[in-house]
């Protein structure tokens, strides 16, 4: 139903209203995409700007030479690439040690970008010539977060799933029980990273210049809210707490210019106080 | 490139007037970070708040800049109590402390947001900053800013004084017994939630302190808050949660990085610097370079 | 006889009511043209588009309307209301707003955001829909390679500013006044594309650079870049800065002891901010374009008038050249009424002469207003060059830091 609604959407929907659903819909990627390691893991990470930054700047790199949606597969690629070497290095850190490394990962790329294009090509940043038009956008969008979702429903029932909530409860244990930890934690991290990137590949026409300053740690801290206000411990959690944000900040944006970000400030932090297991509480009866 | 002593003198005594800053901000945030586990990142805001109150009292009512450290100080104190009282006991007294830190991180982020926005409503977006001390100091073949070498000095007296406190005093102790034991430390009777407010208002007021220290140097805006928030979480990860020596000279190392990475390439380097020594410390020693 | 006074006072009290409404409408009558644009309220950009923009957009719909409102061709004057959200500094979230004014709010006009990467984002969508947006706060030379029909920008772009900046100092150095020159510039888009129109420019007008070198945005400590400078001798500093790190690097010149004799800045040397942070600023030079001083037909009026809404001077660059985009899009407008794709013609095919002067577009560029240098002298931001335009000449060597 849902999904009908969803894929039928931008054929009967004024062009604003298509806006903000790929603009929703690309948080509900990033927010699923993130849930999908850090929930069951508990790894709090703070690497999807410099994930979706990655994909974004390389669609913007090759969009002109490929077809789409390949620049948003290479965009997928990279984002996967980093994280491959990223969790190779990092996967061994706990808790916030764990959170400020990949937080520092959009910096860092962020700042190497500019210094290895004004040094090399001499530019800072990518005009989006001929961009896809706005419903080729949508409907990307829509695969992405389509992808993510059903991966993050199916996951938690593989073998894999199992060994992530294992390695969240007790990572020690998990490991004297014969899990591959380390393989696993890599995998599953780039899996979601791949996501990330896609979504920022995706979105990167929407700005028609682009330049490092789309490794933005803002999007990390956004889809951290994202996913913990609507409970990073299930699938629908995440995708409930990108609409909930999405639909509340453009309502606050409207109709309340000067107090927007009050709004938003006050709404989280009643949730908190009212709802311990975040969005995905109200959904249940009775919360774990 | 040589190295004069000329350019030693500059590196060193630059890095650690830019490290004085990050050390004490960063210990604030470790007073809640390590003791509590609550990330609070709207850390960096009551530093804005503390410049803005220092520019307010300073351009509007004459108050020396350095005196209003006494107001700042005390003010985010109390408020550090209040929020304590109001929002993160509830959290930190439940039973659920693994949603913990994730709630509380939440919690955090709100309250950013209505800071920012109030900030931004009484004291606008446009710049704001003044002039104070801003003279040249000549000294070993170099000249230095006489404020830079005062806030840091302030800071850095601020850090050690609280860093004996908390060796020397009975509250000292009992807040570092709660770092290291917070089962035992509870056994023996010690009182959590007065020690936490305590921590959380202490860690605000230097916050705020090193914000009236910071408006001396740079403009201000409402949004100035949270690169220090990152900075002063850079800096406790390297020096190991909790452990506030560790915190004093992390900070003053990446001071000094930072600024030998200017000096000897680039500025372009500076920041890829501070992320890089970061990334390869934790990399190497996964519990900060001073942590257990 | 109770009741009927009771209603008789009823009618009495509305009719009170509606006298100022009367008035109102007698003032402006007709249906409201919808003027619509976001502006970045929050986040990183709220601060320039507080300073230069968001201010003369709506000095422009307060003087309009005390009028009577916007003259359209036909139909007299109607009151301009506007269609204003905040964009968060979100590229994303004003791309869509717009897309939301175009197509939901259906407005009669837009006027653009603040800032070259919101216009970047939003000029597609302005040719998409058809509305034409005058740019008064985007520089960049990939707005032409953009070549986007109903996207037009109004600042001097970084080529011929860059090039007015060597021509002062090729003459400057014929006089003697100065040798060598140090360039700093912001790592990104803004000052690595004035910073590329530099090279060229100061090499054709055989100046000897000493040092080129770059900082992060963001920089909160310039002290080595100038200390180096110093060392190297350079007497002509020239600074690609945004505000920020402009401020910085002034305060931090004083401080390493560092007085060139030309000591030029970007963005925000022509905020009144930065004079009076520096007690006057005396002798400092920067990018300009206007001041009270020129002899354009209205450019007091202007300053008086954004002196008396905010209590704050208009800045000596960007300012002047938003209020113009305004007076170019309302004489548009009186001229062929609404109709967009005629004013879009209008403003291919006319001279307008504004507050700042001058302006013609060709292929979206204005291409009628010089680049110009300023030099804070005595309180004003003097414009020293190019001579047809200055209003003052150039001090050098700058005196000591007040």
């Amino acid at each position: 139903m849902l999904g009908g609604a969803l894929v039928v959407a931008p054929l009967v929907l004024p062009p604003y209203y298509r806006s903000l659903g790929l603009a929703i819909l690309a948080d509900v990627a990033l927010a699923v995409s993130w849930a999908l390691f850090s929930g069951p893991t508990r790894y709090l990470s703070l690497a999807t700007g410099a994930f979706f930054g990655a994909g974004a700047y390389t669609t913007a790199v090759v969009l002109a030479k490929l077809p789409w949606p390949l620049p948003v597969l290479a965009g997928a690629g990279v984002a996967a690439a980093m994280a491959l070497l990223v969790g190779t290095l990092a996967l061994r850190l706990r808790g916030p040690y764990f959170a400020v490394f990949t937080f520092g990962l959009a910096e860092l790329a962020k700042h190497t970008l500019i210094w290895f294009e004004t040094g090399v090509t001499g530019t800072v940043g990518r005009l989006l010539l001929n961009p896809p038009g706005p419903s080729a956008l949508y409907y990307t969008v829509l695969a992405v977060a389509a992808a993510a979702v059903t991966t993050a429903a199916w996951l938690p029932r593989t073998r894999w799933g199992v060994a992530l909530i294992g390695i969240g409860a007790d990572e020690e244990r998990a490991e004297t029980l014969g899990i591959d930890t380390t393989r696993i934690k890599i995998g599953v991290f780039a899996l979601s990273a791949a996501f990330m990137g896609a979504t920022g590949g995706a979105m990167a026409p929407r700005w028609t210049y682009l330049d490092p300053q789309v490794f933005n740690p803002l999007v990390s801290f956004q889809t951290v809210i994202m996913a913990l206000l609507g409970g990073a411990g299930t699938v629908a959690g995440p995708a409930l707490g990108a609409v909930f944000l999405g639909v509340l900040s453009e309502i606050l944006l409207l109709k309340f210019r000067y107090f927007y970000m009050l709004g938003l400030g006050v709404m989280l932090i009643v949730v908190v106080l009212l709802l311990p297991t975040g969005l995905a509480g109200l959904l249940r009866r009775h919360p774990r | 490139m040589t190295v004069s002593p000329t350019l030693l003198t500059d590196v060193v005594v630059g890095g650690l007037t830019t490290g004085g800053i990050y050390a004490l901000v960063a210990l604030g945030l470790n007073l809640q970070y390590g003791l509590m586990r609550v990330l609070n990142v709207a850390h960096g805001e009551f530093l804005m708040l503390g410049a803005y109150l220092t520019y307010s009292l300073h351009t509007g009512w004459g108050v020396n800049p350095l005196l209003t450290l006494l107001i700042t100080g005390p003010t985010a104190f109390a408020v550090g109590l209040a929020l304590h009282r109001l929002l993160y006991a509830r959290l930190l007294s439940g039973d659920a402390t693994e949603s913990l830190e994730s709630r509380s991180l939440l919690l955090s982020f709100g309250l950013m947001f209505v800071i920012q926005n109030a900030a931004l409503l009484i004291w606008s977006a446009d710049l704001k900053g003044y002039s104070y001390l801003a003279i040249p100091l000549r000294w070993l073949g170099t000249v230095f800013p006489a404020n830079r070498l005062l806030a840091a000095a302030i800071a850095l007296a601020l850090g050690a004084a609280f860093y004996v406190y908390l060796r020397a005093s009975l509250t000292g102790k009992a807040v570092r017994a709660l770092m290291q034991e917070p089962e035992g430390a509870r056994l023996v009777g010690i009182r959590t939630a007065r020690i936490h407010a305590l921590c959380f208002g202490a860690g605000l007021a230097m916050s705020a302190i090193t914000g009236s220290l910071v408006s001396m140097l740079f403009e201000l805006t409402p949004f100035m808050g949270l690169p220090y928030t990152v900075t002063a979480l850079v800096v406790v990860i390297l020096g190991g949660l909790g452990n506030m020596m560790g915190c004093l000279l992390a900070g003053l190392l990446l001071g000094l990085v930072e600024t030998a990475g200017v000096y000897l390439a680039s500025s372009d380097i500076r920041l890829i610097s501070s992320y890089a020594v970061l990334a390869l410390i934790l990399i190497l020693k996964p519990s900060g370079l001073f942590g257990r | 006889m109770t009741m009927r006074r009771r209603a008789f006072l009823k009618t009495a009290a509305a009719g009170a009511a509606t006298i100022p409404l009367l008035r109102t409408r007698a003032r402006a009558q007709g249906k409201a043209v919808r003027v619509g644009y976001t502006m970045s309220a929050t986040g990183p950009y709220a601060v320039g588009a507080s300073i230069t923009q968001a201010p003369n957009y709506m000095l422009w719909q307060e003087q309009l309307n005390a009028q009577g409102g916007l003259a359209v061709k036909g139909e007299g004057r109607r009151p301009i209301e506007f269609v204003t959200i905040d964009d968060r500094s979100e590229i994303e979230t004003a791309v869509r707003f717009y897309e939301k004014m175009a197509t939901d709010d259906k407005v009669d006009l837009m006027l653009p955001p603040w800032g070259s990467a919101m216009n970047f984002a939003i000029a597609p969508v302005a040719t998409k829909y058809g509305y034409p947006m005058i740019g008064p706060t985007a520089i960049s030379g990939k707005f032409k390679e953009l070549a986007l029909p109903y996207f037009y920008t109004m600042l001097v772009q970084p080529e011929p500013q860059m090039q007015a900046v060597a021509a002062l100092l090729k003459e400057l150095r014929s006089q003697g006044k100065i040798k060598k020159v140090a360039v700093a510039y912001v790592n990104d888009l803004f000052g690595i594309e004035l910073n590329s129109a530099t090279g060229p420019a100061f090499k054709a007008a055989g100046l000897e650079v000493v040092d080129t070198k770059s900082y992060p945005l963001g920089a909160k400590d310039l002290s080595p870049v100038l200390r180096g400078f110093k060392a190297a001798g350079a007497d002509v500093f020239v600074g690609l800065t945004y505000p920020p790190d402009n401020i910085l690097a002034t305060t931090q010149a004083k401080e390493v002891d560092w007085n060139p004799a030309v000591f030029f800045t970007g963005v925000g040397t022509a905020f009144p901010f930065y004079r009076d942070r520096f007690k006057g600023a005396e002798g400092v030079m920067g990018i300009a374009g206007w001041n009270p001083k020129v002899k354009f037909p209205g450019a007091k009026e202007y300053f008086d008038a954004h002196v008396k809404k905010f209590q704050k001077e208009p800045d000596r660059w960007a300012s002047a050249f938003a209020y113009a985009s305004l007076q170019i899009l309302e004489r548009c407008v009186g001229e062929v009424g609404l109709d967009r794709p005629k004013i879009k013609a209008m403003l291919d095919s006319t001279e307008f002469q504004t507050v700042a002067g001058p302006i013609k577009f060709v292929k979206g560029e204005n291409v009628a207003t010089p680049g110009m240098v300023g030099q804070w002298q005595k309180n004003e931001f003097e414009l020293v060059w190019p001579k047809t335009w200055s209003t003052g000449t150039a001090v050098v060597p700058k005196p000591d830091w007040a």
